[in-house]
């Protein structure tokens, strides 16, 4: 399955704005809309303008969609789009498709997450659906320069797995919206991005030590508190406590580099 | 002078989903008043996040894709994101939301609460008791009062919601928290003068009260 890729390049947006300004009509959508035009663009050459009137009308929306913060710039099948490009998708297009991808590739996690607490097979797979028809329904509030895609989707398996095991929901702590400024730097390319960032907290996590790691793996996989933790361990609680802000130290340091 | 946060450890294990009932709610509340743990938990959940990208992949069946699709085909209302009130409230969203899940009823402001003797110049209104005698619990005093010298039968988490307090030199306000650990003894916080001072705490087991008169009328509180 070929789809248009849509690329954040900074770079191009501006060119493709300021074209739009001076280009009218059927030529300045065939420019958003036609990929071979685009990198006609970004190579120099001017767009060529053989979209009807119809045709581009017909993909204004995309248009709208496309000027905001992208533009075609190649083909490439759907699997290798980034993350949160599926995810606009979603939101925007309703897109099954783009949501088969994120199943395919989350779900599973989501399942070994839920396994890690103990829970049957079946209860797992009960709430990994939960976790995934949340993911279509909530795609619209899902902000990428607020999270991270992976984060969002730990924080409503959290959320339901707590939700379906205590007899309350787990409370929330609403987020300040300048937090977003503090949280996400500007990204030229998402994708890279997101995959460097995952390997990034891979490479932090294997840093730590063995001690360190523990509780940090006991806290997020086994949900124990700091005196269960103590108890598994049989440390003092002090010792928990002391490895755990340092481990979670190490780790912060680690991401904001 | 530095401001009383919690510290790191809890922020983890809230954002891991690791504390119980009275914890989760007072560390939320907690964080709400401060962008800076706000930060932190970001940052924990993150690694959470890491995490579970991390982790190794269990078969889903495809059968499980298709029960979703259905799902999703469905018509459904964009969920809104809170049912909180826009209007100004004293109450932290995170304690808002709580006691709107456990009764249905959403308090418009800390004095709406249903608040049942507890000493003198003093009221509570409990929230959670578990099992092992852990308890959530709202504690009001009016200005000025010097609250009750006692000891500790656990640790104890106190969130100041309104007003503020001190304990010898220290002064506890709005947002800041006091962890008074088990081996504090003689604890005695002294309201500030003036409005009264609404604070949210989790005690362990119960405060062992220092007066004869405390001890006795202790069980009738039920704290």
């Amino acid at each position: 399955m070929i789809r248009c890729r849509l690329v954040c390049v900074k770079t191009i947006m501006e060119l493709q704005k300021s074209h739009i300004r001076s280009a009218s009509g059927p030529m300045a959508l065939a420019f958003i809309y036609d990929a071979a035009s685009c990198r006609a663009f970004a190579h120099g050459r001017r767009p060529k303008d053989s979209l009807t009137a119809d045709e581009a009308t017909g993909h204004y929306e995309t248009k709208l969609n496309l000027i905001k913060d992208t533009v075609i710039l190649e083909d490439q099948p759907l699997h290798l789009l980034p993350h949160d490009q599926l995810m606009e998708l979603i939101s925007r297009h309703r897109d099954q498709a783009a949501f088969k991808v994120l199943f395919r590739h989350f779900a599973p996690r989501v399942k070994s997450f839920l396994l890690g607490f103990g829970v049957t097979n079946s209860k797992a797979e009960e709430l990994t659906q939960v976790v995934m028809v949340t993911l279509w329904r909530k795609a619209v509030q899902f902000d990428p320069q607020k999270a991270k895609l992976s984060t969002w989707i730990f924080r409503i398996a959290r959320n339901k797995f707590i939700d379906d095991h205590r007899k309350h929901k787990y409370p929330l702590v609403p987020l300040e919206d300048h937090l977003k400024d503090m949280v996400a730097p500007e990204k030229t390319d998402q994708a890279l991005g997101e995959k460097q960032e995952g390997q990034r907290i891979k490479t932090a996590l294997q840093k730590l030590t063995s001690d360190q790691r523990k509780v940090i793996e006991l806290s997020f996989f086994e949900e124990l508190s700091h005196s269960k933790i103590a108890a598994t361990l049989s440390l003092p609680l002090g010792t928990v406590k002391s490895r755990m802000r340092t481990a979670f130290g190490l780790l912060r340091k680690e991401l904001r580099e | 002078m530095k401001e009383h946060m919690l510290s790191d450890e809890w922020i983890v294990s809230y954002a891991a989903g690791a504390l119980g009932e009275a914890h989760s709610v007072l560390v939320a509340s907690h964080i709400a008043y401060h962008p800076v743990l706000q930060e932190k938990l970001v940052a924990a959940e993150d690694i959470g996040g890491a995490l579970l990208e991390n982790l190794p992949e269990t078969d889903c069946s495809e059968d499980m894709l298709d029960a979703v699709l259905k799902d999703i085909a469905a018509p459904f209302s964009v969920p809104v994101l809170s049912t909180a009130p826009k209007k100004n409230t004293d109450l932290p969203l995170p304690l808002s939301d709580y006691i709107y899940d456990k009764s249905g009823h959403r308090p418009d402001s800390l004095m709406d609460i249903d608040w049942g003797f507890m000493g003198p110049g003093m009221k509570k209104h409990r929230l959670w008791k578990g099992p092992d005698g852990q308890c959530l619990w709202l504690l009001r005093a009016r200005g000025g009062t010097v609250m009750p010298k006692h000891d500790h039968g656990g640790d104890e988490m106190t969130l100041v919601l309104k007003g503020a307090y001190h304990v010898g030199s220290q002064r506890f306000s709005v947002g800041e928290l006091e962890y008074a650990e088990v081996t504090l003894l003689d604890h005695q916080p002294v309201i500030d003068e003036g409005e009264d001072c609404i604070c949210l705490v989790v005690t362990e087991a119960p405060i062992k009260l220092h007066s004869f008169l405390g001890r006795l009328i202790q069980p009738l509180i039920g704290l």
